[in-house]
C-alpha cells in the first residue's frame, strides 16, 4: 500500500505541477460565479435556479471528465514515453501496484476537485435567492418544487399482450388492410399502444382509477402532488376540461366501513395538454402505503379525456431533502469520473498519449449520447437491426450510459435521486464496467515490454 | 548459482511490424558475473549493451534464453529491492525537486521514514546537490541530473549496482568521483555492472570486461590479462643524466632489445584537475566567500561519500554522528575541520583502492607513449593535489573548486 500511495502522491503532484489541472480549476472558479450571476432562465427565480444548477453541474462534470481523461492517460503515457518508468519499474514495485497507484492518484484528485466544485455549485444554489427580490409566490414555488427531492410514482404499465393478440387474430385481415405498409410486428406494436391508451381514457360519464402501493412521503404533514396532463379526442371550445377527482384510500369506502384516512375530493377545470398539479395532504395515504386516484369525466366535457402514456399522470411527494439529493448527484458524477479514470488507464496501458486520449474521448462522447444511438437502432429496419443489435448495439451497451445516469435530470425538476438509483450506477459503471476495464489494463500492462526498442 | 548476474543464451530479436526478424540486438549471450566483481560491458553504440541491461531488469522480454539477477528474475520485487539501477540517462520526474525525487524512490523501496530521511540527506550531500535540492530537477543540467540519478540508485544500499553510462554528461571531477565511488563500493562487497563506451572509465575501475559487438561477446576476461603486453617492459624513473641513459641504452643494445626513451606524459584527467585546482587558487582572492561554500560542499560530498557508505553499508549510526558535523561547515566557509575531513577521506580513498588497482592497470601502457602515471598514481596525484593544498591552505583550496564544478555542470 505504501508503494501504491507513493505513486498516487506523485501522480497528484504531477497533475498539479504540470498545470494540467490548474487550467481546469481556474476555468471553473471563474465560470461558476459568472454563470451564477448571468443565468436567468425564464426570468423567474425558479428559472434562474434551474438554469444555473443545470449548467453549473454539467460544466463541472464535463470539465472534470476531460481532466480525468487527460490526467489518467498522460500520467502513464508520459512515464513510458519519457522513460521514467525505467527507474520506477526496476524498483520493488509490481506493475499492478504502479497502475493502481496511478489510478488512485487520479481518483483522489477527482474527489478533491469534485468536492470543491460541487460545493461551490451547492453554495451558490443555496445563496442565489438572497440576491433576487423574488415575490412570495415564487419563493413558495421554489421551495416546494426545487429545494426538494420528490419521489415520483407513475402508474404501472398494464400488460395488454393477451388482449392485443386476440384482437389481432380476430381482425387480422381488416388490420392488414388498414396498415398495409406495416409488418406484423409493427401492427402489434401499434395495437399495444392503442390498448394501453384505452386503459387511461375516460369516456363521458365514466372514469379511470389508478392504484399505487409503497407511497412513502416523509410525514403526514407533507404534501402530495398529483401531476397530470389531459389529452382529449375532440378539442373543447375554450380548451379546458372539467374533472372530478377522488384521492385517498378508496378501499375503505367499499362496504360503508368507517373511514380512517381522509379521502380528498377535488373538482376543477384545467387547460388541455398542460401540466397541472393537485396538492393534497400526505395523510390521504393509507398506513400500508396504498393510494388510489380516481378521475371522473363529467358530462360537461362532451369528449373522451385521456392521460398520455409517458407523462399523463404521476404522484410526487417529498421523499428527501435537496441536500441529500445533491450529495447523491455528486456521487453519480464521481462514478462517471472513476469510470473515465479507469478508461484512461486502460488506454494508456497500450496506446501512446494522442491515440489514448482520442480513444477515451470517442468513448466518452459515445457514452454521452448512448441513448440516442440505441434509440436510432430501434428505428432501424428489422433486417439491418439484427446485425446491429449483435455488433454495435452490444458495444454501446457495454459503454457507460452517461446520459441515462445524468444527475441534472433529477436535480433540476427537484426529483428524488434515490439510493437504489445511485446503487445501480455504482454497480453498473464502477463495479462491473470499470472493474473489467481495470483488470484488462492490469493484464496488458503486466505483460507488455516497458522499454522502447532502441538499437 | 553463485553468480550475481547470469545470462543463459540470452537473445533479443527485434522484429518488424509483420513479425519478421529484423535485428539481432543481443545474440546468444552468456555472461557470468561473480559477486563482488566490477564488470564492464563495453561496446560501440548499438552493440546491445543497453538491451542486455533492459532484459536483465525485465523491461524487455528476451526472445530466447534467460537472465538471472542475484539468482532470481529481474522483475521480481524481492530482487529489485537489492538492485540499484542507473539508466543511460537520468529519466527524472521534471516536476519534483531533488529531495522529493529521492523521497519518491525511497518510498518505492519501502524504506522507513527515518531511514529514508537520513539516506536522502546523506546522498544529497554526497552528490553535491544539497544547495539545489529545492529546485525542480527539470531545471538541472545533464551532469546534475546524472548525480541525482546516481543517488537514487544508491538509496536502497544495493547489493548489485547496474550503471549504464554513469559518467555521461559529468565533468572530469564528477567522473573521477563516480569512479572512486565505484571502487569504494566494490571494496565493500558490492557487485557492479558498468556499461560504457568510455574506455578510460572502464579501464580504471573494472576487474573484468566483456566487449560486445553485434549483440555477441567478442572478447572477455580480466582487464589486466587482456591488456598486458607480455613481451615488453617499462621503466619509470626520475630525471637522469644523458650519460646514464646512454649507459642503459648500451646495456639494452647488448641484450639486443630495442628501446625508446621519452619524457612521460601526464594523463589529461590529472592535468585537467590540477589545472582547475590551480586556477581556482589564483582566483580565490576575488571570489572568496561564495565559492568557499561551494567547494566545502563539493569536498564534503567526496568526504561524505565515506560517510554515506558507512551509513548505507554498515549502518553504524553511532559513529556517523560526529561525521555529520562537517556538513555544517560547508554552510559557513572555512573551518579547519573541513579540509581535515577531506584529508581523512582522501587518505581513506587512496589507501584501500590504490593497491588492488595497481596490479590490474599497471601493464596497460602502450609502448609508443610511455605513461608512468598509472591510474592509481593519477588518483594519488589528484588526491594529493587536493589534499596537499587543502592541508596547507585550508579553505583557500576549498573555495575555488566548486564554482568550477557548478559551471561545468551548468554547461553540461
Amino acid at each position: 500500500m505504501g508503494r501504491i500511495w507513493a505513486v498516487a502522491r506523485n501522480t497528484i503532484r504531477q497533475a498539479l505541477r504540470m498545470k494540467v489541472a490548474v487550467i481546469f480549476i481556474v476555468l471553473l472558479l471563474v465560470l461558476l460565479p459568472v454563470m451564477g450571476l448571468t443565468a436567468s432562465g425564464d426570468g423567474t427565480l425558479m428559472g434562474r435556479l434551474q438554469t444555473f444548477l443545470s449548467y453549473g453541474l454539467s460544466l463541472t462534470s464535463l470539465l472534470l471528465c476531460l481532466l480525468t481523461i487527460i490526467v489518467a492517460t498522460y500520467t502513464i503515457t508520459s512515464d513510458i514515453e519519457g522513460r521514467q518508468i525505467y527507474m520506477v519499474a526496476t524498483k520493488p514495485i509490481r506493475r499492478h501496484q504502479f497502475i493502481l497507484g496511478k489510478l488512485l492518484g487520479v481518483v483522489v484528485l477527482d474527489i478533491v476537485l469534485l468536492v470543491i466544485f460541487a460545493g461551490t455549485v451547492y453554495a451558490m444554489v443555496m445563496l442565489l435567492p438572497r440576491f433576487y427580490d423574488a415575490p412570495e409566490g415564487e419563493i413558495a414555488q421554489v421551495n416546494s418544487e426545487f429545494y426538494t427531492a420528490r419521489a415520483s410514482l407513475v402508474p404501472p404499465v398494464i400488460d395488454v399482450s393477451e388482449e392485443v393478440r386476440t384482437l389481432y387474430e380476430e381482425k387480422k385481415d381488416q388490420l392488414k388492410q388498414v396498415y398495409q405498409t406495416l409488418s406484423q410486428q409493427e401492427i402489434l406494436k401499434e395495437l399495444t399502444i392503442r390498448k394501453r391508451l384505452e386503459k387511461r381514457a375516460a369516456a363521458v360519464g365514466q372514469g379511470v382509477l389508478w392504484e399505487f402501493e409503497n407511497v412513502k412521503p416523509l410525514g403526514p404533514n407533507e404534501s402530495l402532488y398529483i401531476r397530470f396532463k389531459y389529452d382529449v379526442a375532440e378539442n373543447p371550445a375554450d380548451g379546458q376540461v372539467y374533472g372530478r377527482w377522488q384521492i385517498g384510500d378508496l378501499r375503505q369506502m367499499r362496504y360503508g366501513t368507517e373511514i380512517k384516512t381522509p379521502v380528498w375530493p377535488e373538482d376543477r377545470k384545467d387547460p388541455v395538454r398542460a401540466f397541472r398539479e393537485i396538492e393534497v395532504r400526505a395523510d390521504v395515504v393509507a398506513e400500508d402505503g396504498y393510494l388510489a386516484i380516481g378521475y371522473l369525466n363529467p358530462p360537461l366535457n362532451r369528449t373522451v379525456v385521456l392521460f398520455p402514456l409517458e407523462d399523463g399522470l404521476e404522484v410526487l411527494y417529498k421523499a428527501d431533502s435537496f441536500t441529500a439529493n445533491f450529495i447523491r448527484a455528486t456521487l453519480v458524477i464521481l462514478c462517471r469520473l472513476i469510470f473515465l479514470a479507469v478508461l484512461g488507464v486502460l488506454a494508456a496501458s497500450f496506446l501512446s498519449f494522442p491515440v489514448a486520449i482520442l480513444f477515451c474521448l470517442v468513448i466518452f462522447a459515445t457514452g454521452t449520447v448512448s441513448g440516442f444511438i440505441l434509440e436510432s437502432f430501434d428505428l432501424m429496419g428489422k433486417n439491418i437491426g439484427i446485425i446491429y443489435s449483435y455488433t454495435i448495439e452490444a458495444v454501446v451497451q457495454l459503454l457507460p450510459r452517461f446520459d441515462k445516469y445524468n444527475p441534472s435530470k433529477f436535480l433540476v425538476p427537484g426529483r428524488l435521486l434515490s439510493w437504489s438509483f445511485l446503487g445501480s450506477v455504482v454497480l453498473s459503471m464502477v463495479c462491473i464496467k470499470a472493474f473489467l476495464l481495470l483488470v484488462l489494463s492490469l493484464i496488458i500492462f503486466s505483460f507488455r515490454e516497458l522499454a522502447k526498442i532502441i538499437i | 548459482m553463485d553468480y550475481a548476474i547470469e545470462t543463459i543464451s540470452l537473445t533479443k530479436i527485434f522484429s518488424d511490424w509483420w513479425g519478421r526478424a529484423k535485428v539481432y540486438a543481443v545474440d546468444d549471450l552468456n555472461l557470468k558475473i561473480r559477486p563482488n566483481e566490477v564488470f564492464g560491458l563495453l561496446g560501440p553504440n548499438g552493440s546491445g549493451k543497453t538491451t542486455t541491461i533492459k532484459m536483465l531488469l525485465g523491461l524487455l522480454h528476451p526472445t530466447k534464453g534467460h537472465a538471472l539477477l542475484l539468482g532470481g528474475q529481474g522483475a521480481d520485487p524481492k530482487i529489485n529491492a537489492r538492485i540499484g539501477f542507473l539508466p543511460e540517462e537520468s529519466y527524472l520526474y521534471r516536476f519534483l525537486n531533488a529531495r522529493e525525487t529521492l523521497d519518491f524512490y525511497g518510498r518505492l523501496f519501502g524504506l522507513a521514514p527515518d531511514v529514508r530521511k537520513m539516506r536522502i540527506e546523506a546522498l544529497l550531500e554526497m552528490v553535491g546537490l544539497k544547495a539545489v535540492a529545492r529546485r525542480p530537477v527539470g531545471t538541472y543540467s545533464k551532469g546534475m541530473a546524472r548525480r541525482i540519478g546516481l543517488a537514487q540508485a544508491l538509496i536502497n544500499d544495493p547489493d548489485l549496482l547496474i550503471l549504464d553510462e554513469p559518467t555521461t554528461g559529468l565533468d572530469p571531477i564528477g567522473t573521477r568521483q563516480i569512479k572512486d565511488l565505484i571502487l569504494k563500493l566494490a571494496e565493500r562487497g558490492k557487485t557492479i555492472l558498468l556499461c560504457s563506451h568510455l574506455l578510460a572509465d572502464v579501464e580504471d575501475v573494472c576487474d573484468r570486461i566483456a566487449i560486445l559487438y553485434g549483440g555477441k561477446v567478442q572478447s572477455e576476461g580480466r582487464v589486466g590479462d587482456l591488456l598486458r603486453q607480455a613481451d615488453k617492459r617499462q621503466i619509470t624513473m626520475g630525471a637522469v643524466s644523458d650519460k646514464a641513459i646512454g649507459k642503459i641504452q648500451q646495456i639494452l643494445d647488448e641484450e639486443g632489445v630495442d628501446c625508446e626513451i621519452t619524457a612521460p606524459m601526464e594523463k589529461l584527467e590529472t592535468f585537467f584537475i590540477d589545472t582547475v585546482v590551480e586556477a581556482q587558487q589564483q582566483s580565490q582572492p576575488t571570489s572568496g566567500a561564495v565559492s568557499t561554500t561551494d567547494i566545502g560542499e563539493f569536498l564534503t560530498a567526496e568526504k561524505s561519500q565515506g560517510n554515506i557508505l558507512d551509513k548505507l553499508v554498515s549502518t553504524s549510526e553511532a559513529e556517523q554522528t560526529p561525521a555529520v558535523a562537517p556538513e555544517t561547515e560547508h554552510v559557513e566557509p572555512a573551518g579547519v575541520t573541513g579540509p581535515q575531513g577531506d584529508q581523512d577521506l582522501l587518505g581513506e580513498l587512496v589507501a584501500p583502492e590504490a593497491e588492488p588497482e595497481t596490479e590490474q592497470v599497471a601493464p596497460v601502457e602502450k609502448p609508443g607513449a610511455p605513461q608512468p602515471a598509472e591510474v592509481p598514481e593519477v588518483k594519488k596525484n589528484v588526491l594529493d593535489a587536493l589534499t596537499g593544498r587543502s592541508a596547507t591552505q585550508d579553505d583557500t583550496t576549498s573555495s575555488p573548486q566548486e564554482p568550477e564544478k557548478d559551471g561545468e555542470s551548468g554547461d553540461g
